[in-house]
């Protein structure tokens, strides 16, 4: 009894002092992005989808010295993919969502879990995801947002992880399915959807976040007779299947009010002559009225996919001068083989340029389209998995370079029309991948595409990538190597082996107790690392 | 629809059209899986059917005869040439593997080397025709973690091995005299992937035909 009074009288100053910190982030904080260092708060640490932090303490003098502080055992696996989140960092604690719908919130000083949470997926489960992952929770005040590979919108209150509501974004059995990190913007959560491997319908969705109650949606592909109904045949059936997903997070432009996402491939994926036109909005990036979900503008990547090269990238807001004239700018390195640079504002294509050795296409036309040199008739295109893929790419602002993962493989695609059956793929077709694929880190000069500089590895990878102000550029790659390299020389400084790929996942970096820490999620493991003390 | 159109339309994106795997995305190779310890048509059909949990790998939702087909149309995918028939004698080819395989290569009980890959349970895996164009051209076709590869470091040593694994950072190799050893690539002056496999070429006069069968029917026989 003596115990639990004096218990009760030590806890009362920390309670008062957490109570305090408990409102947890507002819309004005995640607007701030980088500019409290001890936070992360959205997917790429700020709205424009640049990953670079303003962080100098670990420097290229230096960063030859980062240690493990402790590694964080989700024990759960994704054979044959990754372990893909990006942690939320706020007031000390890592909010980390991870495979098969777990998700924990984690002391960062200790790297011990405060609870976990695990949801019950049905038995008949689909793979609309192609994989069970998740990229990461969206966070507003004290609550959680994450969607589920059974297709639904979870919010949970970030203290317990006790949910608060759970609203349905779509059917599962048909092969939806979700798996990217919610964009919270001002009283909205917005989230795409995965699924279009499936006979499905894509779309990008606002909700509220205290209710859960939808308040638009945009679909990717149009009904019969809305604009861009004119890019497929006129039939309302090719249309309600015609793919489209979102499965990847878009960023966000709160003065011009836009949200910029991508959109994946269409359905079938292989075979194209079901869906003679160039297929609006699939492999497209659209630019949408973040109030109404209205789209603005778009621009196509690849017209009439048929190599499943979803443009599901996050796309990079950066406002430079534009040859002598300041413009607003987003780029995006797309799984076609292209770099490409267009003015935020109203979609005009300022730059499309080769990175990897494609020989599918070398240059973009005066009409804004790629001049198709080989259709795969004459084989090795790049892979369905493309030339770079979700794995976050990053900017330094001060260097004016784009970091990507980049991809070089051979691919011959055999088209054969599909079967549909609910619940099952529709890819349309098989490809034959050459097995001695290669790849890179790759630093690409924005305003021609010119790569500046590159590290190789030995294998096709999907790590991402994540930039510093003190001109360090953080990558992880196929073989389980998280690496830091000179910014401007790409010369490697630092690497440390995680025992798994790193895949899908780009590092995050923040501030504690004064020391700069760096997260890398790899395999079943979450890693911390920080400079000796 | 038939087990092979079933395939490509649902297995091959990960597996390959030809069922051999890709390995970027660590899909195995599918005409390797028979052979195995306790993996059987029913096994198979089981993996099919309800998918490898916390994998990428999704149970489906097809009916019995299809999951049938697609067992028996994986099973045609192993290039093991169907029901051959090893009339060697599996005495001669006991000896014949003592003497000119097993300084490099293991089968069954027997012992041998590591330099090579197992031959335990080759003739499941592997046609009769595609073993005898192995021994008669080992450079033909060298499968990944038995490339040759020399590797020369900074202080002027020069080893020459198969090429296990690589990363940015390091190569790990099996040498010559079957040792493992690894290589910071830090510390490496050039390394040379080698065209010609570490295994010398058999010819009609070093095994003539009648050899050959005795060989594979002593394969056959070691499981």
């Amino acid at each position: 009894m003596r115990f639990a009074v004096r218990l009760l009288f030590s806890l009362v100053p920390l309670l008062a002092i957490t109570a305090f910190a408990q409102d947890g982030p507002t819309y004005e904080d995640i607007l701030d992005g980088f500019n409290d260092p001890e936070r992360w708060l959205t997917y790429s640490g700020d709205y424009s989808g640049r990953r670079h932090s303003p962080l100098t303490q670990i420097n290229p003098e230096n960063v030859g010295r980062l240690r493990p502080i402790w590694t964080f055992q989700t024990g759960t696996t994704t054979r044959g993919r990754g372990f893909e989140t990006t942690p939320l960092v706020d007031d000390g604690a890592l909010y980390v969502t991870g495979s098969n719908n777990y998700a924990w919130a984690i002391d960062a000083r200790s790297g011990r879990a405060f609870w976990s949470y695990r949801r019950n997926l049905p038995d008949d489960l689909t793979y609309g995801a192609s994989a069970p992952v998740n990229r990461g929770f969206g966070m507003l005040g004290n609550q959680l947002f994450m969607v589920t590979l059974d297709a639904h919108l979870l919010s949970m209150d970030r203290r317990t992880g006790d949910i608060l509501w759970d609203v349905q974004l779509a059917d599962y059995r048909i092969g939806y399915a979700a798996t990217l990190a919610p964009l919270v913007i001002d009283n909205k959560v917005i989230v795409g959807i995965s699924g279009g491997e499936y006979a499905t319908r894509g779309f990008i969705d606002a909700y509220a976040p205290v209710t859960g109650e939808r308040l638009w949606r945009f679909n990717t592909i149009p009904g019969p007779g809305e604009p861009g109904s004119e890019t497929w045949p006129d039939d309302p059936e090719v249309l309600a299947r015609g793919g489209g997903g979102t499965w990847m997070n878009g960023s966000y432009d709160p003065e011009l009010n836009l949200i910029y996402w991508g959109v994946g491939n269409p359905n079938p994926d292989y075979f194209g002559d079901l869906r003679p036109g160039d297929n609006l909005y699939s492999n497209s990036i659209v630019a949408l009225d973040a109030d109404r979900g209205d789209l603005r503008w778009h621009y196509q990547f690849t017209p009439h996919d048929i190599n499943d090269w979803d443009s599901n990238h996050m796309p990079v807001l950066v406002d430079t001068e534009w040859q002598g004239e300041p413009r607003k700018l987003v780029m995006m390195a797309n799984r076609n083989g292209f770099f490409y640079v267009l003015d935020r504002t109203d979609g005009e294509l300022l730059l499309g340029e080769p990175f990897t050795a494609t020989t599918w296409a070398r240059e973009i036309g005066p009409d804004g389209r790629p001049v198709i040199l080989n259709d795969g008739s004459r084989g090795c295109l790049p892979d369905p998995w493309g030339s770079t893929n979700f794995m976050p790419p990053s900017y330094n602002p001060k260097l004016e370079l784009f970091y990507v993962t980049a991809r070089e493989t051979c691919a011959t695609y055999v088209p054969e029309e599909p079967d549909y059956t609910p619940g099952q793929a529709s890819f349309g077709g098989v490809v034959f991948i050459e097995p001695d694929g290669a790849g890179a880190l790759r630093a690409l000069d924005i305003h021609t595409g010119e790569l500046r500089w590159e590290f190789t590895y030995p294998s096709p990878t999907f790590g991402g990538v994540m930039t510093t102000a003190s001109g360090l550029v953080f990558a992880g790659d196929h073989e389980g190597n998280f690496m830091a390299f000179d910014a401007a020389t790409g010369e490697n400084l630092w690497h440390y082996q995680t025992g798994s790929r790193i895949w899908g996942a780009a590092a995050t970096t923040f501030m504690l107790d004064g020391r700069q820490h760096v997260l890398i999620p790899s395999g079943t493991t979450l890693t911390a690392f920080a400079l000796p003390d | 629809m038939a087990g092979g159109a079933l395939f490509r339309a649902q297995c091959a994106t990960c597996h390959g059209a030809d069922g051999k795997g890709i390995l970027s995305i660590d899909a195995p190779d599918l005409t390797l899986m028979w052979g195995r310890d306790g993996v059987n048509d029913e096994y198979v059909f089981n993996v099919v059917r309800d998918g490898i949990p916390g994998s990428i790998m999704p149970p489906h939702g097809f009916g019995e005869t299809e999951i049938w087909m697609l067992v028996a149309f994986m099973a045609s995918l192993v290039e093991f040439g169907g029901d051959a028939d090893f009339m060697g004698d599996a005495g001669n080819g006991r000896r014949l593997f003592a003497e000119n395989c097993a300084e490099c290569h293991r089968a069954g009980e027997e012992a041998g080397g590591v330099l090579g890959p197992s031959l335990t349970g080759i003739t499941l895996r592997r046609a009769p025709d595609a073993l005898v164009q192995s021994i008669r051209e080992p450079s033909g076709r060298i499968e990944r973690g038995f490339r040759p590869v020399t590797v020369e470091t900074g202080i002027g040593e020069s080893v020459t091995g198969v090429l296990k694994n690589e990363d940015a950072f390091s190569l790990q190799l099996v040498t010559e005299d079957q040792s493992l050893r690894a290589f910071h690539r830090i510390g490496v002056r050039q390394i040379t992937r080698l065209g010609e496999s570490l295994m010398p070429v058999f010819s009609e006069a070093d095994l003539d035909a009648d050899e050959l069968a005795d060989l594979l029917a002593f394969l056959h026989g070691n499981q």
